[in-house]
Formats: C-alpha cells, structure tokens, sequence
C-alpha cells in the first residue's frame, strides 16, 4: 500500500491549492481526481471542434497572494485581461453598459451616484477579502496565537475602513440586494442589473435578506460586476496543476475515492473505488462537505448532531448552462450580459424555486468570446417537484434561446452546436452535491464561523486528519482559492 | 414653574409613552403626555366598535410586556389582568386539525398522532428556542452601544456584550448566531416534518414583517415571539382584561398614580429647538409648552422627519431614517358574532360555550408554501387571496366584551401590504375582509351566518388612526440591519438623537415592537442618566 | 373526538378498581397507581418478602428492528451490544457527544436483529439521527405492550403455576417467550427492585388475561398489587437511580453543571470502551476515565444515634416521612459543600435512613464522614452520615 503525507480529495481550484502550498512545504502530496481531467468547477472544456468554454465558472481570478506565493505567473498563467463590460438590456431591446457615460442616458442621478456606489462596493470587496482569508476559529474565542493574530488584523482592517464605511459594511451583508441599491439608486434597470449580480450562483431573490452579503462576495470574486479572464478558467487550474508537479506533488485522475478509511475517528487513507486502498497521515478534502462527511466518511463515524447539522447544510443548486457554438452572426456583444429587466422580474423568477419549479421568465448571464455563448440560467431548481432532468433540461434549453431571441432575433438561425448541463449533471459530471456551485448556500446562516456548519470552519472535522479545503468552508465559494490556502496554512 | 413649563414631555399616549412618563414621574419629575387622539393607548386600545362588543382595535395578544415594568409600576394593582390562551388549534386543508395545548402531555399526544418524530423533536425544539431566548434575554434590557465609536460609554457598552457574549457557552452561541440569521422555514424544516406545525411555528416568524418564511432573518422574529415565554410572569401568549387597552389602561392608571398629566387631542406640530437643543412643542392648536427634555414615543419617521426640521438634523441621519423599512404587512379584522363559527375539523355541539378551541387562538397556516404563497402576493403590491390568519374569540376569556350569548372574534391578517398596487379604497378594504371570511369559509363553513358586524383595518387605516407611519405594528420591520445596535440608525440606538435633549423611546428603538413597553422604560432611564432633568 | 384527559394503562380497570385512596401519579402522560393503601407499607413489605404485581406499562419501549439493528444500538449506547447473545438483556445509559448522560434502560436482544429498547423519555428522535445510513426501524411501541413488574422472593413459584413453561434456568438478565393464560408473554428477569423478579411483556389487548392469571395463582403466595411509591423505597434500597430525579438528561439541562456521566452514575461497568467502532461520547468518557471523575454517586447511610441527638435536643423522636422523598439535600463536610442528596428514603428493611447521593472528589471514597441536611422542627440541622457501598440491599436471592 503506497503512502502519502497528505491525499487531497479533488483536483478544482481549492484542492490544487492546498496540493501546491503543502508541496511546497516540502510534503508528500497525492491529489485524487474522479473526472479524466483536471479543475473541478473551473474548467474550460471542449465539447466540439471549436467549441471550448468554460464549462461552469466563467473566467475567474485567484487572490493575488496566492498566485505570488506559488509562482503561477511562472507556469503559464496570464495577468488578468482588461476591463470587460457588464451590460443590461433596456426595455427596446438595446444594450446598456453600466459606466458612468451610458447610465446617464437613462437618469443623470444615478450616473452621478454610481462612482459612490462603486467605491463602497470596492472598500465592501476589500474588507470581505480580508474576512475571507481570516481563518475562522470556534467560538467562544479560544484560540491560539496564530488564529488570533489573524482575527486582529481583520478586526484592524475593519476599524481602518473608518467608522461609515465599517457601519454601512455591517448593516450591508444582512440587507437585500434591493435594499442596498434603492440608497443609491432610481433606475430600476440599474438596479436589477446590479440585483442580478447579487443573486448569481445563488438560490435566493434580490429581496431576500442576506442578498447585500451576495453582492458583496460576488463584486469580490469577480472584481466588479463583469467576469475576467472569460473563456480561460482553465488556465487557472492547469497552472496550478503545474505548480504542484513542480514542488514535487503527484495528481492522478480517474481516481474517484469511494470512502475515506477511519479507525478510532482518526483518518488514516483512502480506498479508491476500484478497490486501491492509499494511506495517509492527513487527508484534506476539497469534495463539498455533505459529500465529503456523509459519503466519504459516512454517518455511522460521526457524532449524531453533527450529522444533522450536515444534513442541514443548504445546498439547493438552482443552475443551468447552456453552451453554445454559433456561427458568430449571434448579434450579441462581448462581455457580460444580463437579462434582468427589472428586480420584480428576478424575484419572480426565484419564486419558481422554492415550489420546485423551473423559472417560466429566467435570469440570464451570457458570457460571449468570439463563436462561444456560454449562458448561466436561473433558476432551475436541483429539486424539481416533478419531472426528471434528463428531459426537463430541454424545456431549460429552449427557454434560454426564446428569452434571449427576443432581444438577439438572429441568435437561434447562428446555433451550431448546444451543450447543456443541468443540475443533476452538476452533481453527476462535477460532484456537486445537489449541483450546489458554492459547496453550500451562501447564506449568513452558512457565513463565517457558521461556514459550513457552526464550530467547524477552522477546516477541521470531527474526524482526526481530515481536514475541509473546498468552497464549502469559510473562505471558500468562488475562485479565490483561500478556502484551500486557509486549510493548507491551519495544518501544521 | 408656568402651567406649560415641564421637566419632560413625551409626544405619544401609547404604552411606550406611557411607560416613559410613568418611570420619570416616578423618579419625581413633572411630566406630560401628549396624545392626539381622544383616548390613550396608542395601538394597544380597546373601543367599543359596535353598540355591546368590545374590540382591540390592533394588537390583541400580550407576552412580551416586562414583568420589570409589571413590577415597577404595579400594573396589577391598577387594573392588569393576563388570562391564559391555553391552546392553538390549527385546521388542516385535509379536514383534520392540529392542536397545540398549554399541557406538555397533551402536546405530546397531539402532535404524536401527526408525527411520533414530531412529537419529540417538539420538546427539544422548545428547550433549544428557550434556551436560545434565556441567552438573547439581556440584550432586551442592554443599552446597544455603537462598536464604530471609541467613547467611553460605548466601550463599555461593547464591554458588556463580549462579557454576556463570554458567558455563553459555544453551543449557545451558535444557536443565538444562527437564529439571528437564518429563514424560518429553513429552521423549522431541520426539526419538523408535519406541514401544518411548520406552518404555525413559521407564522409568528413573519408577523409584523414584510417577509416570507423562506426569507432570511424570520428565524429571529419566532425567537423575538418566544422572548416573553421565558419569564415567570406569563407561561405563554396571554390575553389582557378588557383588551390590550386593559394593558394601557393600566398603565394609564399607574401613570396618574403617579402624577403625570396626559393631554388627549394634544397633535404635536413640531419640537422646538433654542441653541441646539429641544425645549418644547408646539401644538397644532397653536398652544406651547416647555420643557427641559422632549421624548418621542411615535413611529422614527415622524419622529425625525414630521416633528423636528430638517436643518436640526445631519444629512446622513435624516437619509437613514428615510431609508428605515415600516412597511405595514397586516391587518385587523374585528367582527361581532352572534354565534360562534363551527369548524368542521372539530366541531362543537349546543351553542359552543365549552367549546375547547374557541378559548384559545385558531391559526389558519396550514403549511410554510401557504403563507410564503401568501407573501408572494403582497411581495408584488396584492392582498393575500389565502392569507394567514390568527383568530381569537376575546369574549370566550373575558365574557364582559360581548353581550351575553354573543362574541367578538379578532382576525389578525398578513399580508395586506401597505404600498398595494393603486393604494388602498373602500373597495380595497371590502376586498381584504372578504378574502379573510373566504379564507375562514373553508374551514368554519357557517362563518357567514353567524357575522353581526364586521370592521377591517388595513395598514393604511393603521397609519391615520394610531399614527403609525407605513402601519407597520412594531413601527419598523425587525430585519436584521434593523435591530440592536443599528435600530433605529446606526450610531443612534441608545434612545438619545442627533438632536440634543431629544430622545427616542419607542417600538421602532431597540429592542422592537410588541406590546413590551422595554424602550419607553429604557429610553426613561437613559433620560435620567443624561442629568438634565 | 377530542379527550383532554390523561392516558390509562391496559391495566386501569383491574388497577383502579383497587385502588383505595385515590392515590393517582402521572408518568409519561399516563395514570398510574401511586399507591392502593392509605400507608405504604404493606405494598414495600409485599417486594421484600413475597410478590409485588406493579404496572409499569408506561415504561416507554421501542423495537428496533433491521440488518443495522445491533449497530444502531451499540452506537448509541455504551455496551458492546454485538456480543449481547439472543434472549439476552443489558441495562444501560446513553449519552451525548461530551459523554453526559442522555438516559437510560435495558436492551433487550429479543432476534437477531430484532431488540427492544427501553427509556424513561421519548427517544425517537435521538436513535432516528443515530441511524442516519443505516438499514433498521425504530418504532414506538410503547402504547401497545403492556408491561407488568412482577418482584419479590415468591414470584418464581407464582410464575411457574402459570406458565406454559418453567421460568427456574430463566437466568438473571435473560428473558424468554412464554405463555400465561394462553397468551404470548415474553419474560425477563429484570426490575427495579434489587430483589428478585421478572418483567412480563405483553400485548395490550392480553393484559387483563394475564394479570388475572398471576393475581388468582398468587393469592396463596402474598400477590400484593403495588403502586410506584413503595417500588420507589425498594429502588434506593437496590441503589438504582432514576432520570428526572436522581439525575438531568443531558438534553434537558439548562447548565453544564447540571448533566452527569454514566461514571459519575457509578455506570462504570456499563461502559464498554474496549468496543470496537465509534459510540456516541466515546472521546469524552475516555477523557473521564483516564482523568477521573469529578463526582460520584455513593449511597448514604445516615446514623440514627445523631439523629436521634439532634431530634432529642427538641423533645422528640427522630421524625422521618413514610416514602422517599425527591428532593435535594446539602451535604457537607465539616460546613463546607461537598454534594447533595438527590433521593433519601426511609429503609423498613435496614432500619436505617438512606440515600443516593451526588459527591465531590475525594468525598465520595466509601467509608468517608459527612453531614446531611434533616429538618428539625422547622430548623435545618446536618445529621452525620457514612458514605456506603451501593446497592444498601441485595439479597442472595436475587441473581440465583
């Protein structure tokens, strides 16, 4: 039986991550992959000739520190391309981009209101950076020195805000995304194409509380309201894939693991479903979290309340993509769009979710680089409450292209090719339980030391050496990385 | 001193500002109470709407009144008496029901027959909620401190909260934490699996809120509900003698006691400010009266954007305060019977006088989709079709407020949004009372027959007869930016104003609305400690 | 229709019939006799010395049932259940994630995979998220076994007169199916009176049957109908605790302080920590017995000459009530607080005021002197006491 200082379970952005930073430190590193190729959720597939993009999340950036500490820029991977716009489409059909310049064509109030809005959104991104690359300890604060000393520089970096800014931060993550907007602005077609930020990746309307933390993390992630780097998330993880050969770590693929050995509560390998059993003394798992305890694991090693506190974690993915090939006479601009025509619109289309029901009037983002079209559908809920998704994807499909037609006519006659992936494939192609992009809701109940259940954000389990590095632990939840930095660091 | 010369005047007659005056009178000041209605009592009256049948016009239920201010002011000596609720009764739409009873055993029994899971998780629930409101309890009584300020005030404040934040234990920290933040639904759906339990425990999650049970944040407003079970002075949801207007009655009674004056038909026009600092009101009829502290017990909009200048106040705060959320999600139905309505899940025999579920509150919430499908409608500008409903048959309590073999019901109803889509008319308001007797139809189907008279109170009636703005029964939603240290506004939570000598001691204070009169009592005592009395 | 009252036991018509005073407890949303005479003792002297019939239907009871059954049971518990053989039958206490005592009871290993539970609380909730993954079913079937108690020396010959077939190689903790009276009966020689005795378990719509059964073969042998109250006394005598009482469940308690260890509880032979897997509070309880408990349940033994002393100081005889009294009483050591009694009861048997108590370290080492706390003519006084080994009582009899 072969044996590793560390197994990390899963090759996507946070595995690879925490693969590179524990190689680094000069570990036997072994990361596990279940597809035949590398990146988890930030992938740029091909599924045609011609036909490459980035299969979930679009573009992406991980945080700068990380890229510096593991050399990425060294292993081929790019510097963040320029600005791209975020467009919203006016009630005739053209297309708005939200800047100063094009906003003052629909009220000169908001115009003038968008650089402030802009500023408190950055400062709000920054001290959320901050708070994301905190490790979050258990409560009450008993903690060590180190944990400690991270805690104070985020408390530092909250009081450096300055007193409006640190309020307003505050009184902002609980907020609806509507909220938030209406103190800054009139437009209702500003304000549902900033609502549709808030609201991307997640199963919740821009007037549910918690949708000012959304924006928040989203305006993070990506830097401001439109994707980086779109067609290119794959160069994300193939750079760090090199990263971690480089300081000397192994990744094998389709090697799907089928359970985690445990003796006496302690981790002691993996058994791979072909039977390969792997030994470890730590294993790090960046599979979300109820797959990783309540699969890998399994219930019978773990204690009953934190079982359920598992079963608990909201998943409740409600993403479909739908990818397409065209002929490049689609009509629609580069960059990032949004269907949103008003917040009414997005509410109403989230509705449909919590009855199990596919949204009749969907939010829209499409991404566009060249040929490709890449459109992000919500919602469409994991949980139908009736039908299956193998058919019900096509009803998506269709709706996707209608709904857009009506502002791009030429769009369905320049089709080539279609691929699309509802969330039952999010879960059976890329592992994510209940096709749950972030690895669990981000929700405030599901924030910090709630992240992914209370008392077990610091990346422990109650399982000795196994640790969580993916998305659905503090930190984590888009392309950042600092969940399996954070995890990395936390392990001695 | 002149006849118009006070230490402290307090703009508002319901129970906060009775509560406010009753403690500075109490502490030997001279005080006035300012109402611009005929009666005092705010929302918590009681009136005779229709010639023999008694009604609390708005709120109905107590639990959440101190027992300090019970104590403090001696309400029982003048006039408080709380009866018991002893049981929710909840009609299911399969024809059965579900009950809920003050006896543990029974509960248990009850609820076993729906869900042995249930039945259990039940009692868990109720010790984690419990403890859950055992560990918030302090912060009622806690002056919020402002963690963005570095005075010494506001340092000890913060001191004060990591010391009771210290004293809990982790788990209770995590219960306390995630209560703060999660949906009701999400809550209850992690304990319980029968759908007309959910329903009922998601009700008082919403109530007074412009939110769905699916919406983050509800979870907090169940515990706001749970707060007043905890104490020894009331097991559960009370119902006062003679109405929630027995509540200001007797406060209005201790008050006189003693020595505060109350001026009715008294409408404040505008506080007077000299040097920066308030030192009066003048009235709408022109009259004047001075005083060393004036204290708003009206709703944090006409507070600060009606009574006092703009120029008086910070640009910021005054945006704040316009940004406050007081939508008014509820009505009232009050109707006069002449008989009591029969459910068929259990019907009565004879005329219902020892009919069981008629003596405690009949809850139409037979599922969370039901009133989340209620909240939908009112999310986009309409009344409910099917709203929630919470009933109570007064007079099946206290005999006195209907005549002899006749009874009062009173209908709480959500949603009836404030901002309805083309605002609210006579044909608007029909249209809410007959959604509620629709609603009641289906499970009472005689409800009809037994109406002698029928008055519906829509949020906007809320606003223009108790002066509520946006009606919105605890003068402001308790949504998570808007509570403890961030209500009303940030940096002003501890019932002291931009305004110097000015003070805030209402439901839209910490810690929030309900007939619990905490921030008329805090708001008192912090009057005292400024020393300019 | 709606019924507000209390549950009765498949018993009530037989038990209420004969109850004289009225004398109704309520256990677990049922009536139950407390006791069928005016005074107890008639009902205490029938467990000592012939056969004691008690009601104990309310006992809740699960059956747990499934290819996963054992698993399930030696998660939540703290015995090593795989090796409990069929027809066998274990006492113990469960707890919770910090090793604190949720409740406890006896398994009974009825099939292979076919047990049954008992619990003083409801438990549904806690044995259903233990069984998360597992291949098993819990039912409640407490509402549809009745159970009898059936305790004393005479009780074999009782049950051999009635019985299909004999009950002597019926071993201590064992149990076996039978019939009384023609019915299904399944019996267990267990109790919760330190004496001998059988539990007999049946269907509610048999109870009668067999309780007619044993009462009229019983007669020659002093069958006595006994209420909880004077099962109460015997239970201290046997050194046996009860939840609510002589201890919080973990899940009840509102501080930290208030929960126990089944080590605490003198369980210690309970638990199994050389079982093999993970059982809910494993972690903790190693803790504890590598470091030692902090408190101990010892029994008391109150000398009568003090009390006598201190009683005398008055003019009066030392006063004690006629059954156990459910309340808690300091103790001390030389005025300093070192525990309380939690149950204290007057022993016809051993001619001696006894009690269960709760004992800091090191006061809790057998032989120690303490204080307890009497009442004396509207004074508290300490009267001192001995710390004793528990049970107070266990006649030969018993395991034989």
């Amino acid at each position: 039986m072969s044996h590793y200082d560390n197994i990390i379970i899963g090759a996507g952005h946070n595995g690879l991550v925490a693969a590179a930073y524990l190689a680094k430190q000069g570990k036997k590193v072994l990361v596990l992959e279940r597809r035949s190729i590398i990146g988890g959720s930030v992938v740029t597939e091909s599924f045609g000739d011609n036909f490459s993009v980035d299969s979930l999340h679009t573009g992406g950036t991980l945080r700068p520190d990380i890229i510096k500490d593991l050399k990425l820029a060294s292993y081929g991977l790019q510097p963040d391309s320029a600005p791209q716009p975020f467009i919203t489409l006016l009630a005739d059909g053209s297309p708005l981009t939200l800047d100063v310049e094009s906003i003052k064509r629909i009220s000169e109030k908001d115009a003038a209101r968008f650089p402030e809005f802009v500023r408190f959104m950055n400062k709000a991104a920054q001290i959320m950076d901050v708070t994301y690359s905190t490790i979050m300890p258990r409560l009450p604060m008993n903690f060590g020195f180190k944990e400690g000393y991270g805690l104070l520089e985020w408390a530092l970096e909250l009081k450096l805000a300055g007193r409006k800014d640190m309020l307003n931060f505050i009184r902002a993550l609980p907020m609806t995304a509507q909220e938030l907007v209406e103190e800054y602005f009139e437009s209702d077609i500003v304000k549902a194409a900033i609502c549709a930020v808030a609201i991307h990746g997640s199963t919740l309307g821009p007037m549910g509380a918690g949708t000012g933390y959304t924006l928040i993390h989203s305006w993070m992630n990506r830097g401001g309201l439109a994707h980086k780097n779109v067609g290119k998330a794959g160069e994300i993880t193939t750079a760090l894939a090199n990263a971690v050969k480089a300081f000397g770590g192994e990744i094998r693929t389709e090697a799907e693991v089928a359970s985690i050995k445990i003796e006496n509560q302690i981790a002691k390998g993996v058994v791979l479903i072909n039977g390969e059993e792997i030994s470890a003394n730590q294993i790090f798992s960046a599979a979300d979290p109820k797959h990783t305890l309540l699969k890998l694991v399994g219930a019978q090693d773990l204690p009953p309340e934190f079982v359920w506190h598992t079963q608990s974690i909201k998943m409740r993915g409600s993403v479909a993509k739908i990818h397409l090939q065209t002929n490049g006479n689609h009509g629609i601009p580069e960059g990032t769009l949004v269907v949103a025509p008003s917040i009414k619109y997005l509410e109403k289309a989230y509705d449909a979710t919590k009855y199990g029901e596919v949204s009749e009037e969907p939010y829209l983002e499409v991404t566009t680089s060249g040929n490709t079209i890449s459109i992000h559908f919500q919602f469409a809920p994991y949980a139908l409450k009736s039908g299956d998704w193998k058919l019900e994807i096509k009803k998506v499909e269709e709706l996707a292209i209608n709904s857009l037609s009506e502002y791009f006519p030429n769009l369905r006659a320049s089709i080539s090719n279609l691929k699309s992936l509802s969330p039952l494939d999010l879960e059976q192609t890329y592992g994510l339980t209940e096709g749950d992009l972030n690895h669990g809701q981000l929700m405030l109940d599901q924030f910090l030391f709630m992240r992914p259940i209370p008392g077990w954000s610091n990346h422990k389990t109650p399982i000795d050496n196994l640790y969580l590095c993916g998305s659905g632990v503090h930190g984590g939840g888009g392309v950042s990385g600092a969940a399996g930095r954070n995890a990395a660091k936390s392990v001695r | 001193m002149t006849a118009n010369q006070y230490d402290a005047i307090i703009i508002g007659g319901g129970h906060n500002g009775l509560v406010a005056a009753s403690y500075l009178a109490r502490a030997g000041k001279k005080v006035v109470v300012l109402e611009r209605r005929p009666i005092v009592g705010g929302a918590a009256v009681t009136e005779e709407i229709f010639p023999g049948y008694k009604f609390t016009e708005f709120s109905y239920v107590v639990s959440l009144l101190r027992p300090e201010i019970i104590r403090d002011l001696e309400l029982p000596k003048h006039g408080l008496k709380i009866l018991p609720l002893p049981s929710t009764f909840t009609p299911m739409e399969n024809g059965d029901y579900l009950a809920a009873w003050d006896d543990h055993d029974l509960t248990r029994r009850e609820l076993y027959r729906h869900s042995p899971k249930d039945a259990e998780a039940y009692d868990e629930y109720a010790r984690v909620m419990a403890r859950a409101a055992k560990a918030i309890k302090p912060i009622i009584n806690l002056i919020p401190p402002d963690p963005s300020s570095m005075s010494i005030r506001d340092l000890m404040g913060l001191l004060k909260v990591g010391q009771y934040a210290a004293s809990l234990s982790e788990k209770e920290l995590y219960m306390v934490a995630k209560l703060a933040t999660q949906s009701s639904a999400d809550l209850l759906e992690e304990w319980f699996e029968t759908d007309a339990l959910k329903g009922t425990k998601a009700a008082s999650g919403i109530i007074g809120t412009y939110l769905g049970p699916r919406s983050p944040g509800t979870a907090y407003v169940l515990l706001h509900h749970y707060m007043g079970e905890i104490d020894g002075a009331f097991r559960a949801w009370g119902f006062a003698k003679n109405g929630s207007g027995g509540v200001s009655g007797s406060i209005y009674n201790a008050s006189q006691a003693l020595g505060v004056e109350v001026r009715v038909n008294a409408s404040v026009q505008q506080v007077k400010v000299k040097g920066g600092r308030a030192v009066g009101v003048i009235l709408e009829n022109g009259d004047e009266l001075d005083s060393k502290v004036v204290m708003s017990a009206a709703d944090p909009k006409r507070t600060f954007l009606q009574f006092v200048e703009q120029k008086h106040l910070p640009d910021d705060f005054v945006t704040s305060i316009q940004n406050f959320r007081a939508r008014g999600s509820s009505g009232k139905i009050n109707i006069a019977l002449s008989k009591l309505p029969n459910f068929t899940a259990l019907p009565y025999t004879g005329n219902g006088a020892n009919s069981v579920l008629h003596r405690g509150a009949v809850s139409i919430s037979p599922s969370i989709d039901y009133i989340e499908r209620a909240y939908d409608d009112a999310k986009y500008g309409q009344i409910s079709k099917r709203p929630y409903i919470d009933m109570i048959f007064p007079s099946m309590i206290d005999p006195d407020m209907a005549p002899p073999g006749h009874h009062v019901m009173s209908c709480f109803v959500q949603y009836a949004p404030y901002d309805l889509e083309g605002g609210w008319t006579d044909q608007r308001r029909d249209e809410l009372g007959e959604a509620v007797i629709a609603t009641i139809e289906q499970y009472a189907p005689n409800i009809r027959e037994c109406i002698v008279g029928m008055q519906v109170i829509s949020p906007k009636d809320i606003e223009r007869i108790a002066g509520i703005t946006g009606g919105n029964i605890f003068h402001g939603e308790l949504l998570l930016h808007q509570i403890f240290f961030l209500r009303p506004t940030p940096q002003w939570a501890d019932f002291r104003t931009p305004l110097k000598g000015y003070y805030f001691g209402a439901s839209g204070a910490h810690p929030g609305g309900g007939v619990m009169g905490a921030p008329g009592m805090l708001a008192a005592k912090e009057i005292l400690k400024d020393g300019m009395l | 229709m709606l019924n507000l009252n209390l549950k009765t036991t498949p018993f009530h018509e037989r038990t209420s019939a004969l109850c004289q005073p009225q004398n109704w407890r309520k256990w677990a949303g049922y009536f139950v006799v407390g006791s069928y005479e005016h005074v107890l003792d008639r009902e205490y002297w029938a467990i000592r010395n012939s056969a004691a019939l008690i009601d104990v239907s309310p006992l809740i009871k699960y059956v747990i049932k499934g290819k996963d059954a054992a698993a399930l049971l030696h998660r939540v518990t703290t015995r090593n259940v795989h090796k409990m053989k069929v027809g066998q039958v274990a006492y113990t206490g469960w707890c919770d994630e910090e090793g604190k005592m949720i409740d406890d009871g006896t398994i009974s290993r009825l099939e292979d995979s076919t047990f049954r539970l008992t619990a003083a609380e409801p438990n549904l909730r806690w044995l259903t998220m233990n069984a998360v993954g597992m291949d098993v079913s819990i039912t409640e079937v407490t509402d549809d076994v009745a159970a009898l108690s059936f305790q004393g020396p005479n009780t074999r010959k009782v049950l051999n007169k009635v019985t299909e077939k004999p009950v002597d190689e019926l071993k201590y903790f064992r149990l076996m199916t039978n019939k009384i009276n023609g019915v299904d009966v399944t019996i267990s020689r267990t109790g919760y009176t330190g004496d001998l005795g059988y539990e007999i378990w049946m269907d509610k719509k048999d109870a009668l049957k067999v309780w007619d059964a044993l009462m009229e073969s019983g007669s020659d042998y002093g069958i006595t109908p006994v209420g909880i109250l004077a099962m109460d006394m015997a239970r201290v005598e046997a050194g046996l605790f009860m939840l609510d009482v002589d201890y919080t469940s973990a899940s009840h308690a509102w501080i930290e302080s208030q929960k126990s260890s089944p080590f605490e509880l003198g369980l210690d032979w309970t638990v199994a920590l050389d079982k093999p897997g993970y059982f809910v509070g494993r972690r903790a309880l190693e803790k504890e017995k590598r470091e030692g408990s902090a408190w101990k349940m010892v029994g008391l033994a109150v000398d009568w000459v003090g009390m006598e002393k201190l009683f005398g100081k008055v003019g009066l005889p030392p006063q004690i009530p006629g059954s156990a009294i459910r309340g808690s009483l300091p103790v001390m050591v030389g005025g300093v607080h070192v525990g309380y009694a939690s149950t204290s009861t007057w022993s016809p048997l051993l001619k001696t005021y006894i009690a269960l108590a709760h004992l800091q370290k090191p006061y809790y080492e057998i032989g120690t002197d303490v204080t307890m706390e009497i009442t004396v003519e509207h004074h508290r006084r300490q009267a001192p006491a001995k710390v004793v080994k528990l049970p107070f009582y266990e006649p030969e009899w018993k395991k034989k």
